[in-house]
């Protein structure tokens, strides 16, 4: 199998997950959508696996066989955490950046062939990166949820289901969190020959990582609430440096972590 | 209310007693900062990392006989994890605002550089707000191990894991020693410079047999012929050269690729020929139309390297088209290793992201002469040395196995029944 039978597995999955997405907020649909969710990650897995016998070799190499991977994995370990956890948006998230991942490889036919720098081509790249994602998601519900319940503080007093919820979400995506940045250490002991170098990108993952501590052990007691809670949204904007802003800081010039030009 | 009413330093102690401990400490650091100047790790290479490390863990022991006092109650409490976890983080984005160096400028007087903001890994608070995190995570650890509870197991992992990994990290880092070595293809090596450009012997000495490099598929671009600027100058735009899509568009011009060899040699008459050998390189045979005007040109292009010369083809009395440098897809030393013990390694094959692991060292691919691309008659090796490596892994798995404990387990205590 090759690129080119892309579009009779791509469009079949792409239906499949947006059904998937949609329907799952109706008690009567949810089993259909659980269906359709499973139907979408199976034909995936069978272009992938396709195009591994085809090319005779993993499809590791290009940016296009990456996105791949995303899609695969967003839908599957998405499905999973909500068949564990019932958080139904979060299906209908992972399903709709899984659709994103596949229409960028739809659209962009030309990145099938852009390749990865011999320092990206490894196993640890997709599983990094597919657990960050995932963590970004879940963190940011909490940042939500954290506004509503700042707004709900200053209103009637906080609400505690709210704040099991945003326990809860804070413990799932400070998990994945780590298990990213773990998976990175080993990476980078593989391709760079430390597991921690203070590269700008590491220094504000440790940041990140700390803030979300912050919060985890301050909700342990019941004191200062309203800074307890603040922390959410302070944790959420040094997550965005980490993921986003450090291209644009002066310290992170000579960052190992840029790849674009 | 209660809290108001305790005096400042009455036990028990919490977030006041806890931030004014932390800011006396990195008072504290800052002065010996400023008197003793930055905190050089080499002080703590082997064996002193090892005699710290026993004397930390004897101490924690000690400390543990008092765990019922209020002190240690608050040594391994909350309000003090929380305070020391905040101090690390503001560090931590003094690091990541201000650029970080390996060394620093001697006619550097700044204030940022005099506190030592430059170099914030060696900066004294931060290692002495290291150390205590260090007692209070172990102090923890043990006060909650001496009241064991089986179902604290993602705690334990967590936990346990994190001290093992800040220890092996921090204290291993003063052992750990990377070089550069320069092989020249058919000879050994064994020789490298340290940071003061002295020869240094090492125990591994390697041989490289070859030197392989697998090429990208250049680019093409249309650059001004004078100023060599890619356009549009806005934002350049580049054609990836690939036989299965062999047109497209730069600024103006219409594309198209007729021929292209990976491998070329050029002719006397200006064209090109495939052939496999040392010295060859990419060449393309394009044809280009101006949308505008319509003028035509066809011809060949050529990035060339050390032993050709490049080739563009002119579009007009402004602009022509050039190929970029091919980029390195895959690049391999064969080598064969030679450790002093008299043990071998032959015909092993070093590449990016699959080091070779001997003993305690490392040994990576890491560069080639730029210049000569896969012409290269050198490759460079990183050889890294790090026993704690062991330590610091077990952390690693220990925190990624409480990591999943956390993504499973969430905060079930108290939301057994009860998910949004």
């Amino acid at each position: 199998m090759t690129w080119s039978e892309f579009l009779y597995f791509a469009i079949p999955s792409i239906l499949c997950w947006l059904g998937a997405a949609t329907l799952i907020y109706k008690d009567s649909t949810k089993r259909i959508s659980e269906i359709l969710m499973i139907a979408g990650i199976l034909i995936f897995g069978a272009f992938i696996v396709g195009l591994w016998i085809g090319q005779e070799r993993p499809p590791l190499r290009t940016i296009g066989e990456t996105r791949l991977w995303y899609s695969f994995f967003l839908a599957l370990i998405g499905y999973l955490t909500f068949r564990h956890w019932k958080y139904s948006w979060l299906l209908s998230f992972s399903a709709f950046v899984a659709c994103v991942f596949v229409c960028i490889n739809i659209f962009k036919p030309e990145i099938h062939s852009t390749n990865l720098m011999p320092a990206l081509q490894s196993y640890w790249f997709v599983p990094h990166v597919t657990v960050y994602i995932l963590s970004y998601s879940m963190l940011g519900a909490a940042t939500i949820a954290a506004c509503i319940q700042l707004n709900k503080m200053n209103k009637t007093g906080a609400d505690d289901r709210l704040y099991q919820f945003m326990d809860n979400i804070v413990h799932v995506g400070f998990g994945f969190l780590m298990l990213g940045l773990l998976m990175g250490a080993v990476w980078a002991k593989e391709a760079w020959g430390h597991y921690w170098s203070w590269d700008p990108k590491e220094t504000w993952a440790f940041v990140t990582c700390a803030a979300y501590l912050v919060y985890i052990h301050m909700r342990l007691q019941k004191k200062a609430p309203r800074i307890t809670v603040w922390v959410l949204p302070i944790a959420f904007v040094l997550l965005m440096i980490t993921w986003i802003g450090v291209n644009y800081l002066p310290a992170a010039q000579n960052s190992i972590h840029t790849y674009s030009n | 209310m209660s809290e108001d009413k305790r005096k400042m330093w009455q036990f028990p102690w919490q977030y006041r007693e806890s931030i004014a401990f932390v800011t006396g400490l990195i008072t504290i650091g800052t002065l010996l900062q400023l008197v003793v100047g930055k905190f050089d790790f080499y002080l703590l290479a082997a064996p002193v990392n090892i005699i710290v490390g026993i004397v930390i863990i004897l101490l924690l022991i000690l400390f543990s006989l008092k765990r019922k006092s209020v002190f240690y109650q608050w040594f391994s409490g909350i309000p003090f994890s929380v305070t020391l976890i905040a101090a690390l983080l503001i560090m931590g984005i003094i690091m990541g605002l201000i650029p970080q160096v390996v060394r620093l400028d001697p006619h550097d007087h700044s204030l940022v550089s005099l506190f030592g903001a430059r170099q914030i890994t060696t900066f004294w608070p931060f290692i002495l707000v290291y150390i205590i995190t260090l007692f209070s995570l172990g102090a923890l650890i043990i006060r909650r191990l001496i009241a064991f509870k089986k179902r604290d197991y993602a705690f334990y992992l967590n936990h346990i894991g994190l001290w093992i990994l800040l220890f092996a990290a921090g204290l291993g880092s003063s052992d750990m020693k990377r070089f550069v070595m320069h092989v020249q293809e058919g000879e050994a090596e064994w020789r490298v410079y340290s940071d003061n450009q002295d020869i240094i012997e090492l125990p591994i000495a390697i041989q490289l047999n070859d030197f392989y490099m697998e090429e990208y598929s250049p680019k093409l671009v249309v650059i001004d012929r004078n100023t060599g600027e890619a356009q549009p100058t806005e934002k350049a735009e580049y054609f990836a050269i690939d036989n299965k899509r062999p047109n497209g568009q730069i600024a103006d011009w219409n594309i198209s690729l007729i021929k292209y060899f990976h491998e070329a040699i050029r002719n006397s008459d200006s064209t090109y020929n495939e052939v496999h050998m040392p010295g060859s390189s990419p060449a393309a045979l394009v044809a280009a139309v101006n949308r505008k005007t319509g003028a035509e040109n066809k011809g060949w292009v050529c990035g060339g390297n050390v032993a050709q010369l490049y080739m563009t083809l002119n579009l007009d009395s402004t602009y022509c088209i050039a190929m970029t440098q091919p980029e390195p897809k895959r690049f391999v030393s064969y080598i064969d290793v030679f450790a002093e013990d008299g043990t071998e390694y032959r015909d092993v094959e070093l590449e990016v992201n699959k080091p070779l692991k001997i003993g305690n060292w490392m040994i990576y691919q890491y560069g080639y002469d730029n210049m000569a691309g896969k012409m290269s008659s050198y490759s460079s090796m990183e050889l890294v040395y790090d026993p704690w490596i062991y330590p610091a892994y077990l952390g690693i798995i220990l925190l990624a196995l409480g990591s999943i404990c956390l993504l499973w387990k969430g905060n079930k205590k108290k939301t057994n029944n009860d998910i949004v």
